[in-house]
Order: C-alpha cells, then sequence, then structure tokens
C-alpha cells in the first residue's frame, strides 16, 4: 500500500467504481455513439442561428458598416462589445488549462478540455469582430506588416489595435497548439478503440501517431509546462492588450490604469461563468458526473467569486477615483453612467456582475448545480453589459455637448451577435462528439491519488492493484507435476480443437504462406502459429471470433489483437490473390 | 522530397498561370479598384450627355477669364500691319531672363522648321518634309517684334497657331529672342 499519502480532507475527484478501463469507456462513449435526437436539435438551432449571422455579415460587409447602428460619436458599440465579451470568454480556458496546472490543481484535469475547447472556439468568434466592424474589411491583410508594392508602406505600431491583431493572434495559435498537443495521447486512445475504418484513419491522422512511450510522455509533460508557463502571461497579456483599446485613449470613462487587470480580472469571471455553463449541461448529456463533480463545480464557483469581487473592487475604485481626481468629465462620465438615458445596462452590470457572484460565500448556494447554471448565465449577461457600458456611455457624452447622442442597435447589430452565438454552439457541439471531452490521459493519472475507488482502497488499507487469477495459477491447486502435465494436455486438447476447425496442414501437398504479409502478424506471431500449426492464409481465413478466443487462450499474447485487425479478413483477401 | 518537388512545382505552375493571365494589350486587373475611378469629371473624360461627348467644353464667346486680355487685332492684311506697331509689354530690366526663356521656348516650338539660328534651316526643312520656310534675315519679309507676335498669336500661310502652345509672356518673350536671332544673321 503506496507510500503515497494525500490529506483525508480531499475529496475524491473522481467519483465512482472507476479503474483506468472505465475511464476509456466513458469518456470515448459520447465519440463511439451515435448523436442522440436532442443534439441533432440543439445543432440545427445553432446552425440556423450561426446561418443567419452569415447572412447579416455578407449584408454588412457587402452593404456597409451603415447597416448597424453606429453613428457619428458611437462609432464603437455592439462590433466592440461582443469582441471583447468574446475574448473575455475565451480566456477562462487557457486559465485553467495553463494556470491552474502551474499551481498544480488536480481539479483541472476534467475540465481543461472543454474550457481550451471555449478558449478556441470563442476566440474564433471574436476574431471575427475586428475584420467584419472594418469599413474595407477586404483590406484587411494591410493591419500585418508585410514588404509591398507601396514603397513597403508599413503599420504604425503605436496603435492598441494592432496589437490586438498580435495578441489575438498569437492567443489563438497558442491556445490551439496547447490544446492540440494535450489531445494527441487521447486522440491515439480513441484510434486504438475505434472499429470503423474511416473512424480509425481520421484519428490516426489527427493522433500523430502518438504511441505513448515514456520518452513521448516526459516530451509530453515539458511541453505542457513550458506552454503554461507561456500561455499564462499570454492570458494576461491578451487582455491586457484589448483594453489598452479603451484605456490608452482620451475619452473620460475610458482613460484609465485600472483597465489592464481589471478586464483581466472581468474575463476570467465571464470564462469560468461560461465553462460553468457549459460543463453543466454537459456532464448530464455526455454523462459525465463522474468526473466534472459538484467538487469541480464548486471550485469554479469559487474562482467566480473571488474574480467577481475583484471587479466589484474595480468598480468602486473606478468611482471613487472619479469623485477623488476633481475632473469634471470624468466625473460627469460616471454621473451619466448611473442616472443618465442608460443607466438601466449600469444598473443591470452592477447586479449581473457585483451581487449575482456574492451568494457563492453561501455553501448550500455554490453547491447547488441549479443555482450555479442560473447565475453563470446572469454573470455573462452581466459582463456583456460592462462592455456595453463602458463602450457606449463613455463615447455617446463626452467633451462637447453638441455631440451628445444615443445608440440603438439594427437588426443586423444584434443578428452578428446571435451568429456568433450560433457558431460558437456548432462548433462546440460538434467537438462534443468528435473530440474526448475530457483528457483522460490527465484524468488517468490523478485516478489512483484522487479517484474515489483507490482511495477507499487506501483507506482500508488494501492494495490498489492485485495480478488477476490466470488459468494456471487456478489450476495450481494440484500438484506441480500433475499441474504441468494437466496442463500440458489441455493444451495439446484446445490445439487439436482449433487445427480441426482450421484445417490441418500437410507439409508435401500444401505450400506455406507468408503469414507475415497479414498487417498485426510479426516474425514472432508467425513462428508462434507455425508452432501450433497454422502455415497457410486459407488456415487463418477460417477464423471466426471463437477461434480468435481459442487462439488469444493458447497463445497468451495480445488478446483481441487478432479480431481487431480483422486477420481471417485480410487472410481472405490475401489468399484469393494466391490463386 | 518526391512530394515537397512535386508540391512547389505545382505552385510554380499556378503562379505563372496566374502571371500570364496578364494582357499586356489590355489593362491589367485589380484588387477592389475602390477609389481608382474618378467620381468627378476628369479634364479630358469621355462624357455621353455632353455636346461632342468630351467633358472638355468651349467657353461662351466674347467672355473674359479672370487675368486675360483679348487680343483686339484681327488676323487679316490690315492686322497685321496694325500689329507693326505694338511693343514689348514685358519688363526691359529683365530682358536677358525673357530671353533665356525665349530661347527655350523658340528651341521648342519654333526651330523645328525655323532652324535654331531662325536661317529658316530647321530639321524637318534639312530632311525636306518641308519647303519654303524664310530666313527671318529674309528683307521681302520684314518682320519686326510686333509682326512676330501676331504671326505667333494667328499664324501665316502654311504656319499655324501657336496660341494654344504659348501663353501671352511666352509669347512676347519668343519674339523678343526672334529679334535677337534677326540682329545676328543680318550681321
Amino acid at each position: 500500500m503506496a507510500s503515497h499519502y494525500e490529506a483525508p480532507i480531499r475529496k475524491p475527484l473522481v467519483l465512482g467504481d472507476k479503474g483506468y478501463h472505465e475511464v476509456s469507456v466513458d469518456i470515448a462513449a459520447p465519440v463511439e455513439g451515435r448523436a442522440n435526437k436532442q443534439w441533432w436539435i440543439v445543432f440545427s438551432i445553432a446552425l440556423v442561428a450561426f446561418l443567419w449571422g452569415v447572412g447579416c455579415i455578407i449584408y454588412t460587409i457587402s452593404t456597409g458598416i451603415g447597416t448597424w447602428g453606429l453613428n457619428r460619436t458611437v462609432n464603437w458599440a455592439w462590433d466592440i462589445t461582443n469582441f471583447v465579451w468574446w475574448v473575455g470568454i475565451g480566456h477562462a480556458g487557457t486559465l485553467i488549462s495553463a494556470v491552474l496546472l502551474l499551481f498544480r490543481q488536480k481539479w483541472r484535469m476534467a475540465i481543461n478540455r472543454s474550457a481550451e475547447a471555449m478558449t478556441i472556439f470563442s476566440v474564433i468568434q471574436a476574431g471575427l469582430f475586428p475584420i467584419i466592424h472594418m469599413g474595407r474589411p477586404w483590406l484587411a491583410y494591410w493591419v500585418v506588416p508585410i514588404p509591398n508594392a507601396y514603397g513597403s508602406l508599413w503599420v504604425n505600431f503605436n496603435s492598441p489595435l494592432l496589437w490586438d491583431v498580435f495578441a489575438i493572434s498569437t492567443y489563438l495559435s497558442v491556445s490551439l497548439v496547447f490544446w492540440w498537443t494535450g489531445l494527441l495521447p487521447d486522440f491515439a486512445m480513441i484510434r486504438d478503440r475505434a472499429v470503423k475504418p474511416f473512424q480509425k484513419k481520421i484519428y490516426s491522422l489527427v493522433s500523430f501517431g502518438w504511441s505513448g512511450r515514456a520518452k513521448d510522455w516526459q516530451r509530453f509533460e515539458e511541453v505542457s509546462l513550458v506552454l503554461a508557463g507561456l500561455a499564462t502571461p499570454l492570458v494576461l497579456s491578451v487582455h491586457t492588450i484589448v483594453s489598452f483599446d479603451f484605456a490608452t485613449s482620451v475619452i473620460p470613462g475610458w482613460h484609465t490604469t485600472i483597465f489592464p487587470p481589471y478586464f483581466v480580472a472581468g474575463a476570467i469571471f465571464s470564462g469560468f461563468a461560461m465553462v460553468q455553463t457549459l460543463l453543466i449541461i454537459m456532464r448530464k448529456v455526455c454523462n459525465l458526473e463522474a468526473y466534472i463533480t459538484v467538487q469541480h463545480i464548486e471550485l469554479m464557483n469559487i474562482v467566480i467569486m473571488i474574480t467577481g469581487s475583484i471587479v466589484g473592487c474595480a468598480y468602486i475604485t473606478e468611482l471613487v477615483i472619479a469623485w477623488y481626481s476633481g475632473v469634471e468629465y470624468e466625473q460627469y462620465a460616471f454621473l451619466n453612467r448611473a442616472t443618465g438615458p442608460y443607466w438601466w445596462s449600469y444598473l443591470l452590470m452592477m447586479t449581473c456582475n457585483v451581487v449575482s457572484p456574492q451568494v457563492m460565500w453561501f455553501k448550500k448556494i455554490r453547491t447547488s448545480i441549479l443555482i450555479s447554471f442560473i447565475i453563470s448565465i446572469v454573470v455573462n449577461i452581466g459582463m456583456w453589459f460592462e462592455r456595453f457600458v463602458i463602450i457606449v456611455t463613455s463615447l455617446h457624452r463626452d467633451y462637447l455637448p453638441s455631440s451628445w447622442t444615443m445608440f440603438s442597435p439594427s437588426f443586423v447589430d444584434i443578428g452578428i451577435f446571435i451568429g456568433t452565438i450560433g457558431f460558437f454552439f456548432v462548433l462546440f457541439l460538434l467537438y462534443s462528439r468528435t473530440f474526448p471531452v475530457i483528457a483522460q490521459a490527465e484524468v488517468k493519472s490523478i485516478l489512483k491519488s484522487s479517484g474515489e475507488r483507490y482511495k477507499k482502497l487506501r483507506e482500508a488499507g488494501k492494495p490498489l492493484y492485485e495480478m488477476p487469477k490466470t488459468l494456471a495459477e487456478i489450476s495450481a491447486a494440484g500438484s506441480v507435476e500433475e499441474n504441468s502435465e494437466r496442463a500440458a494436455a489441455s493444451r495439446e486438447n484446445q490445439v487439436n480443437t482449433l487445427l480441426d476447425r482450421l484445417g490441418t496442414f500437410d507439409p508435401i501437398t500444401d505450400k506455406a504462406d507468408d503469414l507475415k504479409r497479414i498487417k498485426g502478424i510479426g516474425p514472432q506471431m508467425e513462428r508462434a502459429l507455425n508452432q501450433l500449426g497454422i502455415y497457410t492464409f486459407a488456415q487463418v481465413s477460417r477464423m471466426t471470433e471463437e477461434e480468435y478466443n481459442m487462439l488469444d487462450e493458447i497463445t497468451g499474447s495480445f488478446p483481441g489483437r487478432a479480431q481487431r485487425d480483422d486477420w481471417a479478413g485480410q487472410a481472405q483477401v490475401l489468399n484469393a490473390k494466391k490463386q | 522530397m518526391k512530394q515537397l518537388l512535386s508540391i512547389s512545382l505545382i505552385c510554380a505552375t499556378g503562379l505563372l498561370l496566374l502571371a500570364s493571365c496578364q494582357n499586356e494589350r489590355e489593362p491589367n486587373y485589380q484588387y477592389m479598384p475602390n477609389m481608382y475611378e474618378s467620381v468627378g469629371y476628369e479634364t479630358y473624360e469621355k462624357v455621353e450627355w455632353l455636346p461632342a461627348g468630351t467633358e472638355a467644353q468651349l467657353p461662351a464667346e466674347h467672355t473674359i477669364a479672370r487675368g486675360k486680355i483679348p487680343y483686339g487685332i484681327e488676323n487679316n492684311p490690315a492686322g497685321k500691319e496694325l500689329s507693326r506697331a505694338l511693343t514689348s509689354p514685358l519688363d526691359s530690366l529683365q530682358s536677358e531672363e525673357n530671353l533665356a526663356v525665349g530661347k527655350e521656348l523658340y528651341d521648342i516650338y519654333c526651330a523645328i522648321c525655323h532652324g535654331t539660328k531662325g536661317d529658316g534651316q530647321g530639321t524637318l526643312v534639312k530632311r525636306e518634309k518641308i519647303l519654303g520656310v524664310p530666313s527671318y534675315d529674309d528683307v521681302g519679309r520684314n518682320i519686326n517684334l510686333g509682326s512676330t507676335y501676331h504671326v505667333i498669336y494667328y499664324g501665316q500661310n502654311a504656319m499655324g497657331s501657336y496660341a494654344n502652345q504659348l501663353n501671352e509672356t511666352e509669347r512676347w518673350q519668343v519674339s523678343e529672342y526672334v529679334m535677337v536671332l534677326k540682329e545676328n544673321l543680318t550681321q
């Protein structure tokens, strides 16, 4: 009973009587099964929303930005609001997979895969907005400093909008690499379990020939750590750069030094809320309650509560500083937020972001799945309004009263936002059916330390693993001599029955085939088969499930291998070719 | 390696194909010509709805543009005699500069027929493309400053008007330079 010590206070992270195999089976189940009716219904809804959004985007680009509700004063509204919102949502994924990895949080294992998927899909949504809100998006490539025919005309590196380009593109590519690297062992697991040839082909392609050797694992761990180390500052800097879009301006209400950390906190806040929303559904739909436990939900709620409090602090700081500054423009900006024509959005943001996470102080509430689900949605509504309030209320009333105005979105503004939500769910739903939604390799790495089954075994003082009893051991009851005699006799019996079924090989009339040509049979296996008396393709082609099992029992090596590789089918083809 | 080679071959062929799409007899393809075509009217642009189908329209007769003075002498033998009495409006203190400009303009517009020395031996005459260009010292012609100006303005016999090519100042500058050439020839 291992030298492992884990504090008894820690609750199990994998519930139920789960061994390694059960983990594989549970996680591969959604990928290997077929989508049910509900999935198709939800997918269709998401697809329709997505297509509607595509229509709106095409309309905007072909007709002009004037189809939106923007005006000369409020020239950023839903576009950048949605952009910042989606980028913010994306941050939780990297936070979970990178920061929690650096802090050695074992509970991240069950949620990091989906959180990272969420990151990637939401950054894709965010990445749409900087393009489509351009007046001439077909010239978007001009933001990239590439040598050109205009006397090598370059971009100005002083604009945070350019930094956005670098931040978002780097963020997406690093997240994608980080995610995919983590997926390799899991894709390999699906590949090795796949029975359909097409599925096998696809998963062998995406798993990059992962074979799980010690060297591979050692490097895998190193890469994960290095990427986590890189992704953490990236996460902080990406949303910082996004906040610079506002903080570096001269607009009262935007020009603040608190924005970088406050935006990042808000990003984690809204991102975790989104993870919460998705995972609460996913654990139910994909039957993953044993992996995404109430403890996970509670821990995420605690993160939401903490970041929510940080955001709350920032709101108060902003208000205090506005009052303290003595700058009447700044003071008016906040007065306008609270009592101006958009007071309702400010109120909504305050209630959703400041009040709602505070209920998490109560254990009963933060361990309640239903309330967590509701609050996670409320938080994301609040965080959408936070960006809306920051952008619109600062723009629509600023220095010159003669340029004061109002903003109201057009159906295209709204349609594009709905479209991105649809697109997000299209991607996420496809992901949940084709990708291992939980990092099984990582869950298996904590199974013995944090799995309920092993925790119980440890507490009971029992060994964590017992060798399964083999045929030989069962018959070990008799004397050694008798035993070996009996074993030999039974083996001979088995071989004879097998050969009876497959047909015997007569070295005078028949010619031996090169069995190695069958995929899955190596030189060693060929020798073993020859010893049994199997020499020809014809013999192999007669094998069915029963014979496979007999063969496995006799040779005792690579159980199930012959069936997986379909030796009989291969032999049939080879035999036909021979004749 | 083989794969890499074939991929690069395909790429190269694609690029060549793309490049060969450009036809030298036609303007090249443009990517998103947003402000390439003028919205306003360009000077010599074709305009369907205007007379003569061009943007360049004649001004109304008997109108005087700011900064312009009508010549006032008519294009007939009597007018030419009248013009002999004209004097140069140019500043005599700057005659050297005026003559320098006059030489330049003369070499461009006049020397092709009249010759750089004004002896009627321009390139076109030497190549016998055009005949009967008199020398400035031709006694029968008896040109002076005013009549030179008049001839530049209206043209005479085979010579066309140069009023389109030269403005008023330039015409006087050339006329003064012609007088210098005439003097050089008579010496």
